[in-house]
């Protein structure tokens, strides 16, 4: 037992002192990034090697490439302040197997269909045959600046002509629209409003952005975060313009209409939504219901 | 009683192994071996290229199953970045800024610098006196120059692009290659008529850096080498020239090293200086040249330096090994073509089709693991040659045994 007990904490000293042994060269940087060793302040050099104690600060729109016990390569491009012992798992450089990749490689081509440009349109057609000029890489949808939103579930959506993965969404104050006070990343085209309603005030407007992640776009739409109360004022004045007979299931199409045009589209696709379930067998609140939920992305 | 499994394995393999030995030795099977030897030589021999319209072919051409380790088995992935060079990226800076590059570099104690750039032509006159003024000043700089090799037999040699005649050493960049295949060989030297000798841009490096690697580099006189190529741009440490003008770097990334000032663009559509090399993503097809040539350059220093030459198995080896295995490959498909004709043509498309698996992996795996060079090309040349010199060797030996009496497993139309 006691064998056993010197062997386990044999392991994990020889685990701790691996973390702490890390060592990071600064490969490369751009903008303000600064690292900080022994409680002193520096400006980021090329060739600066570091121990896992230091701490790195990147500076809005800067980036710091480290290179992990001289093999590992990872990049920063997020404002912060960073420790290096928390970029253990970024250290460790994959065995690569070449047997095993082999037979990995054999086998996906062998079980790889053979695509041709005219049988998948859809992955042969950003070929482009252009040049860019300042055109980001997200398309975001004119009706989805502005957006009024007082509740409910509803996505920002975009469009991305990379084939990237990863997006990062940036919320801003309209006090400053410079530096976002919020911001994620996520894997699908679309976030969903409710995520971070938390992190806004009603009444306030605000400034929304996607990206492909690592990129920028400075293309802002506008969020107004609408109080309750507003909402409720606009909901009046539209039911007030209703006609003397009118069917609930029109009076809610009418609604969502006329939301949809003020651009409460969270709020309209509730209405829509009530259109089609309070008349299930009318085929115009059904195809609008589904032409909304296409143009904004809502599954 | 059921046998044990191990057992029922062991039976197995026996009788794939008599279907391999059961006609080994006979007399059939050496002789259409032979044959088949015979029938590629003579092919080879074609004074014709009959390939000029097979696109398979001409796309191919500069394919080795070794760009596969790079390209798709991630050879080179795990290397550590070299730490006895640094690349200063002169990018497009004009003669003037190029001096001042230079003389920042010298000024943080580099061991050698190696400035990768050719002057065909005087320029302006004041950049020139500068960069002529930091050319000369710096004993441990190695310019670039570029060989011409003319008379009948290329071996008169004059440089180029050394506008600037006042460096302490020169050193060939030419890379006697074509420009559109892939870069895996160098010359580390080249010799002219008169028996002298020039050392390439790579060799002059290793000279001052490296006396000892070089007087092993040194007994490759005359020989081209093949380049094992291990680290892209990011393993090596690249300082911008903006950061090394501002001060904006550590004076030991520098101290005591290789500075190779070369051009480094890390865009894709830039192909200023870019050579195809086999750690191009893209080992077959059209593409774009992957490296700038600053990086080749440095892979090759940094296989002197760590001795990590690529062995190249003799071709007497390549052939003895093609040998055994037609031999072997013979013997069973005679032994299908005779006792089992019906699934003949199946099964030898499908060992044919194994073999290419098995040969590009053996090729790859001693490459990786241990190296070597070990080309299995004619290993499957003879495999693929096999089954169709088996129907003219039945021909010839029926032929033979009516003619001479010669004795044959083969019987006329025996299918």
């Amino acid at each position: 037992m006691k064998k056993l007990n010197f062997l386990i904490v044999l392991s994990v000293l020889g685990f701790a002192a691996r973390a702490q042994n890390s060592s990071f060269l600064l490969y490369s940087f751009k903008g303000n990034v600064s690292v900080v060793e022994n409680n002193i302040e520096s400006k980021a050099k090329v060739g600066k090697t570091m121990n896992s104690a230091a701490t790195i600060k990147v500076g809005p729109s800067s980036v710091v490439t480290l290179i992990c016990n001289e093999a590992a390569m990872f990049t920063l491009t997020k404002a912060g302040t960073y420790k290096l012992n928390q970029f253990g798992d970024s250290c460790k450089v994959s065995s690569n197997s070449v047997s095993a990749n082999y037979v990995k490689y054999v086998w996906a081509q062998m079980t790889k269909p053979s695509g041709s440009a005219g049988s998948n349109r859809k992955a042969y057609m950003n070929n482009v045959g252009a040049v860019t000029r300042g055109v980001n890489n997200i398309w975001i949808d004119p009706r989805l600046d502005t957006v009024n939103y007082s509740g409910g579930e509803f996505p920002l959506s975009w469009k991305s002509y990379a084939d990237a993965k990863e997006f990062d969404f940036f919320l801003y104050n309209s006090s400053n629209i410079a530096e976002p006070f919020y911001s994620t990343t996520v894997t699908k085209l679309k976030i969903s409003i409710p995520a971070f309603t938390s992190r806004m005030k009603p009444g306030e407007t605000y400034y929304w952005v996607a990206a492909v992640k690592g990129e920028e776009n400075d293309e802002r739409k506008v969020l107004n975060y609408v109080t309750k109360e507003t909402f409720n004022t606009i909901l009046d004045s539209i039911l007030k313009q209703g006609a003397q007979f009118e069917a609930p299931a029109e009076q809610a199409y009418r609604i969502a209409f006329m939301l949809e045009d003020a651009h409460y589209l969270s709020e309209a696709y509730q209405y829509y939504s009530k259109a089609a379930t309070l008349d299930s067998g009318n085929a115009l609140y059904r195809s609008t219901l589904m032409s909304f939920k296409k143009d904004y992305e809502i599954k | 009683m059921k046998k044990p499994l191990h057992k029922h394995i062991g039976q197995g393999a026996k009788r794939v192994g008599r279907h391999f030995t059961k006609y080994l030795y006979e007399r059939d099977t050496i002789f259409a071996t032979v044959w088949v030897f015979i029938f590629i030589v003579g092919l080879s021999n074609i004074p014709l290229n009959l390939y000029v319209l097979n696109p398979l072919k001409m796309g191919l051409k500069d394919f080795d199953y070794t760009d596969l380790a790079y390209a798709e088995l991630k050879k080179g992935k795990d290397s550590k970045i070299d730490s006895n060079i640094v690349i200063i990226n002169i990018g497009h800076a004009d003669r003037e800024l190029l001096s001042m590059i230079i003389d920042k570099t010298a000024e943080n104690n580099p061991k050698v610098m190696a400035l990768d750039a050719v002057f065909y032509e005087p320029g302006d006159s004041q950049p020139d006196s500068l960069l002529s003024a930091s050319i000369g000043k710096h004993k441990n700089l190695i310019a670039a120059t570029k060989l011409i090799l003319s008379g009948k037999d290329g071996d008169t040699i004059s440089t180029s692009g050394d506008y600037f005649k006042n460096a302490a050493t020169y050193g060939y960049v030419n890379f006697f290659s074509d420009e559109l295949a892939s870069l895996r060989y160098y010359d580390p030297f080249m010799k002219d008529y008169k028996g002298t000798t020039y050392n390439s841009f790579t060799s002059a490096i290793i000279q001052a850096y490296d006396p000892a690697a070089f007087k092993k580099i040194k007994k490759k006189e005359g020989k081209q080498v093949q380049i094992n190529y291990e680290r892209t741009v990011d393993k090596y440490q690249v300082i911008e020239y903006e950061n090394l003008l501002t001060g904006s770097f550590e004076r030991k990334a520098i101290e005591g090293k290789i500075a190779l000032l070369g051009y480094i663009n890390r865009d894709p559509s830039d192909i200023l200086d870019k050579k195809f090399t086999p750690m191009n993503e893209r080992f077959a097809g059209k593409s774009r040249p992957d490296m700038n040539g600053i990086v080749a350059h440095a892979n090759i220093i940094s296989m002197v330096l760590g001795k990590n030459y690529i062995k190249k198995v003799p071709s007497w080896v390549n052939l003895l090994i093609s040998i055994v295995v037609c031999w072997l490959f013979m013997s069973f498909f005679i032994r299908y073509y005779l006792e089992n004709h019906i699934w003949f043509h199946l099964v030898a498309k499908v060992i044919q089709v194994a073999a290419v698996l098995l040969f590009a992996y053996l090729g790859i795996f001693c490459f990786d693991e241990f190296n070597i060079k070990l080309d299995m090309k004619l290993s499957l040349i003879v495999i693929i040659m096999a089954v169709d010199v088996i129907y003219f060797y039945e021909a010839w030996a029926v032929w033979m045994h009516k003619k001479f009496h010669y004795h044959t497993i083969f019987k006329p139309h025996h299918h």
